[in-house]
């Protein structure tokens, strides 16, 4: 607790690796029947050795084509999973959307939606209340906020998902594959809204395929693939070095 | 001491977590959350008119002896067995996003805390109306449901982790408690055992939780000091342990659910 922690995410020596079963025992008889045969299900190594230091507001973008692992970097830096060996540090209030909308109940309306996610992001009653108005403004759907949103379209439920994750105030904010929300107006909306919490001292972590967006947006692009930091540093460069293999 | 923190951090999280419970449970039926005090006294109901007459229990005011056994009881299986699925039933959030896991297990037994102390308003009006009055032992009532809660707490810990990785538990938990229920003087007396083998009885928790409810609303008296003390400890213990168990496990929940 000496020096000051000038980084928003720590990652050191991280190695995840998933167990693949195939028929996984998941019921007593099973797991006694076959406890010896252990070795039927196989691990694979998702990520291996990773060390990166993400800084106090940086817009870093992971890119690698699917299945390189920069989701389940993700992941493992919203505490959803945890790494098999080394050890993830965040410093700060943390948001991830990772999909939009989880949490939501259907039955519920727009605005008690809003409510319930924001908690779940460990909002109390009275920051909410404050920040209600702004996040029905900014998702656009104040005549349908006291609908339940199982009425709601797929692109007004997105909406209202990415007005609420982006209206907490977190410090870290990780952002899943969703720079594609709504139509051309919200997107740029968005787009907006994002390069406004860059210029504040917000962190943010994007996996993307949007390239475009991503080298408009972010400062630094990690290029991660098989599981290892390919290449790391200024995202146009990256960028195009990423794009020169993929042909 | 962490737990504390983060339940503090996330207390909106827990608010409407436990409505929710409270809630969604009935939802959809005509009467909604009255079910949750109608089915403990259908219940008693039953008992009431199979055991005075059929198996001829005499007992003195059998009903209000009933009443007393049974909604502490509801208490502790309806916790138990919404509990035990919390995580499986929470999936969806729990692959999705962070927040601290022990909310799940907490919301369910906070829940049926709030349920139970309503419900003893029945078994107040019991007292009243069945000629046993009321004295000032109930204000006992606190300690015992807190010390209720948190065993209750700490089995549901427990087991909720545990599920997840062995489907079975939910099944043989089920059976258990079928039998702790007749291993729990809950619709005969205790004396009726012969004093050499009574304290067997009195090792179940639930043994000494529901002896103390009676003492206090039946009998108007202080609960047994040694009976409270043992209480304690074996409430403490398991909350720790169970407490524990989920720590150890909730890592894998995402992975496993």
């Amino acid at each position: 607790m000496s020096a000051k922690k000038d980084y928003a995410i720590k990652v050191s020596h991280v190695t995840k690796k998933f167990k693949i079963y195939y028929d996984k025992a998941n019921t007593l008889k099973e797991r006694l029947v076959f406890w010896k045969s252990k070795n039927k299900n196989e691990e694979r190594t998702v990520l291996e050795d990773i060390n990166l230091e993400i800084k106090k507001g940086e817009t870093v973008a992971l890119i690698g084509t699917n299945g390189s692992g920069k989701s389940t970097l993700l992941k493992l830096m919203t505490k959803i999973i945890y790494p098999t060996k080394g050890r993830i540090t965040t410093v700060g209030k943390l948001t991830s959307l990772l999909e939009l909308g989880a949490g939501f109940h259907d039955d519920f309306t727009g605005r008690e939606n809003i409510y319930f996610n924001a908690s779940i992001f460990g909002l109390t009653k009275s920051e909410i209340d404050a920040k209600v108005d702004d996040i029905i403004a900014f998702s656009e759907l104040e005549e349908f906020i006291d609908n339940p949103v199982r009425t709601y379209s797929s692109g007004m439920y997105m909406r209202l998902a990415f007005s609420v994750a982006i209206n907490v105030n977190a410090e870290i904010l990780l952002i899943d594959e969703i720079l594609a929300v709504g139509d051309q107006h919200f997107q740029d909306k968005c787009f907006k809204k994002l390069e406004e919490l860059k210029n504040s001292d917000k962190t943010i972590v994007i996996v993307s395929h949007s390239l475009d967006s991503i080298r408009k947006l972010c400062n630094r692009a990690i290029w991660i693939k098989d599981g290892h930091v390919k290449m790391d540093g200024e995202a146009s460069s990256v960028i195009d070095k990423y794009l020169e293999e993929c042909k | 001491m962490q737990l504390v923190k983060n339940l503090y951090n996330y207390r909106e999280l827990l608010k409407s977590n436990v409505k929710k419970e409270i809630r969604g449970k009935y939802k959809g039926s005509f009467l909604g959350v009255l079910w949750s005090f109608v089915n403990p006294l259908l219940q008693v109901a039953v008992y009431a008119i199979v055991f005075p007459y059929i198996m001829r229990v005499q007992t003195d005011n059998y009903l209000i002896y009933l009443i007393i056994g049974i909604i502490p009881w509801t208490f502790f299986t309806t916790v138990i067995n919404q509990g035990m699925i919390t995580v499986r039933m929470n999936a969806g959030i729990i692959k999705k996003v962070y927040f601290p896991r022990e909310i799940l297990p907490i919301s369910v037994a906070l829940s049926g805390l709030i349920n139970f102390l309503i419900s003893c308003i029945i078994i107040v009006l019991f007292c009243l109306f069945g000629g046993v009055g009321i004295t000032w032992h109930i204000i006992f009532l606190p300690l015992i449901a807190l010390l209720q809660f948190i065993l209750t707490l700490g089995i549901v810990f427990a087991l909720s982790a545990i599920n997840i990785y062995i489907k079975d538990t939910e099944y043989l938990v089920t059976f258990l408690i079928n039998m702790l229920f007749y291993a729990t003087p809950i619709l005969y007396e205790a004396s009726l055992f012969p004093e050499k083998i009574r304290f067997i009885l009195y090792l179940n928790p639930m043994t000494q939780v529901i002896d103390a409810y009676r003492n206090i609303f039946l009998y108007h008296q202080m609960p047994d000091l040694m009976g409270i003390v043992y209480l304690v400890l074996i409430a403490v213990i398991l909350f720790f342990l169970g407490l524990l168990i989920f720590r150890k496990l909730e890592k894998g929940f995402a992975e496993e659910v």
